[in-house]
């Protein structure tokens, strides 16, 4: 019985994202909208496929742009988090700098570091950071804060120093949040990618998509775009994949109930 | 009946400990003997568990000593194992190694602490639930599980804070007896706070009624005798007596 509604919930969006698609294609192809403003879902996947290679050296560029910010930005946020749980008067004066620099709008920000850094891979990484940097940082901070008090007391009882107590219980209990805002992370760092390709680079989709656009090759545009979806998805189900291989108890929960 | 004899291993002499300027509890003596259970009883909120906290070393107390072994141990930990209401097992760890976590603390590799916990499983009825998660276990499973913990730690000293206090009725009566069989396998000895009168008399050798604010030591009761099992112990007519002195103290 279950079993039919798990696979139920699983097509519920199915369902809805496939009638979008033929509505869509049935308003293009209907003549309703002119197909040099909007190509259709079939105009789009013929485009890319022709265009395949070429897409893929792009994408390839975007994609290590996009992990190498991640990666930074996970082992800054492993590094600020931990400090800032360790010293109160760090998170104090830090914490609102980190939300008001969220209140920045990337987009922005992004012409300016092109100014400071020039024009290669540098600024990218850079934006995909800035962007990344935030929800990786904010969750891993409660996720430590957020221990039972009772339970520091206890190891404390039985001796427990400082890094024992970050080590084996803090950090430990921390990783569901670490993992959340990783995810969150993961689905932004394409997208920060792209928006530092946007002002201008030798490669990347961002670059791509600008070029495409100047030659109001709209099926291309779109064939950049569902490539950034698909890599994101990707990237979050991957992330959610090791999740569950580091944390068994989790799956043991869900299973459970 | 007040004397610390030789074989003493725990003594308060004098705590006072305040909070906010007040005083929570003031001048507790208390003393525990080898192999000897003791309760504390009180209501909730008295600061029984300020107390533990001092004997624990986690708090430094405003006056007064604590000894262990006639060595004064004020204001430091790891000297006696702690237990608490909540379980708090660490749910990303099976029962062996939520056991270990004492041994790995004080710095033994975890798998000698593994092998040492693992001979304990059957003492504490888990042979079979080693490698299950504090997610597979019941209420009361996983209090032995956190007993097992604790005794890993240390049985010289073990200071149990409510500990069933978050159980259901039965499976409280339950782990009662359970945790006397326990006591007489691994010979330890027990100062163990509670609220609930009936579980301070089936448990305990003697009892400390604690009381007033700030809380203080109102009288020492020595529980004449241990019965065999906690229905018997309801009829009989001797703790019928005790039980009610006990309540118009409270």
């Amino acid at each position: 019985m279950r079993k039919y509604q798990n696979i139920g919930d699983k097509l519920i969006p199915i369902i809805f994202i496939l009638a979008i698609l033929v509505l869509w294609e049935l308003v293009v192809n209907l003549g309703v909208v002119q197909r040099y403003i909007l190509p259709s879902p079939t105009d789009i996947v013929n485009a890319l496929l022709a265009n395949w290679s070429d897409i893929m050296m792009h994408t390839w560029v975007t994609f290590f742009e996009g992990m190498t910010g991640l990666l930074a930005a996970v082992f800054l946020s492993l590094i600020m988090a931990i400090v800032m749980d360790q010293f109160t008067v760090v998170k104090k004066a830090i914490y609102p700098v980190l939300v008001i620099s969220q209140t920045v709008p990337i987009i922005v920000i992004a012409p300016l570091l092109a100014m400071w850094f020039g024009f290669g891979i540098a600024p990218k990484i850079f934006v995909v950071v800035l962007v990344c940097f935030f929800p990786i940082t904010v969750n891993l901070i409660e996720g430590l804060q957020s221990v039972d008090g009772e339970l520091i007391n206890l190891v404390r009882s039985m001796g427990a120093t400082k890094s024992q107590i970050f080590a084996k219980i803090k950090f430990p209990s921390a990783l569901p949040y670490f993992f959340s805002g990783l995810k969150i992370a993961a689905t932004y760092s394409i997208m920060g990618a792209v928006i530092g390709e946007w002002l201008g680079g030798k490669a990347g989709l961002g670059v791509y998509m600008l070029r495409a656009r100047h030659a109001f090759a709209l099926d291309l545009v779109f064939a950049a775009i569902l490539v950034i979806v698909i890599v994101s998805i990707m990237l979050f189900y991957g992330i959610a994949g090791i999740q569950r291989a580091l944390m068994p108890w989790k799956k043991l929960k869900e299973e459970l109930e | 009946m007040n004397t610390c004899h030789n074989k003493c291993v725990l003594k308060v002499v004098g705590v006072t400990q305040e909070y906010n300027h007040k005083n929570i509890i003031e001048d507790i003596h208390i003393h525990l003997n080898q192999g000897e259970f003791v309760s504390i009883l009180g209501p909730s909120g008295c600061g029984k568990s300020t107390l533990f906290n001092v004997i624990a070393g986690l708090l430094t107390p405003e006056a007064g000593k604590v000894f262990v072994n006639d060595k004064e141990v004020t204001g430091e930990t790891g000297v006696v194992s702690y237990m608490y209401q909540k379980d708090l097992l660490l749910p990303w760890r099976n029962v062996i190694d939520n056991g270990i976590l004492p041994l790995e603390i004080r710095g033994i590799p975890k798998k000698e602490a593994r092998e040492k916990v693992k001979t304990m499983l059957s003492v504490f009825q888990l042979e079979d639930d080693g490698e299950k998660y504090p997610i597979q276990l019941s209420g009361g499973m996983k209090q032995r599980v956190s007993l097992l913990r604790t005794t890993m730690f240390s049985k010289e000293i073990m200071l149990l804070d409510e500990p069933f206090g978050g159980l259901d009725a039965i499976t409280r009566l339950k782990m009662q007896e359970y945790l006397l069989t326990i006591l007489k396998k691994i010979k330890g000895s027990v100062l163990f706070i509670t609220h609930d009168i009936d579980e301070a008399i089936f448990l305990s050798d003697r009892i400390y009624i604690i009381n007033g604010s700030p809380a203080h030591i109102i009288e020492e009761i020595v529980v004449p005798v241990k019965h065999a099992s906690s229905e018997e112990m309801m009829t009989s007519g001797e703790l019928r007596q005790l039980r009610s002195d006990i309540l118009k103290r409270l």
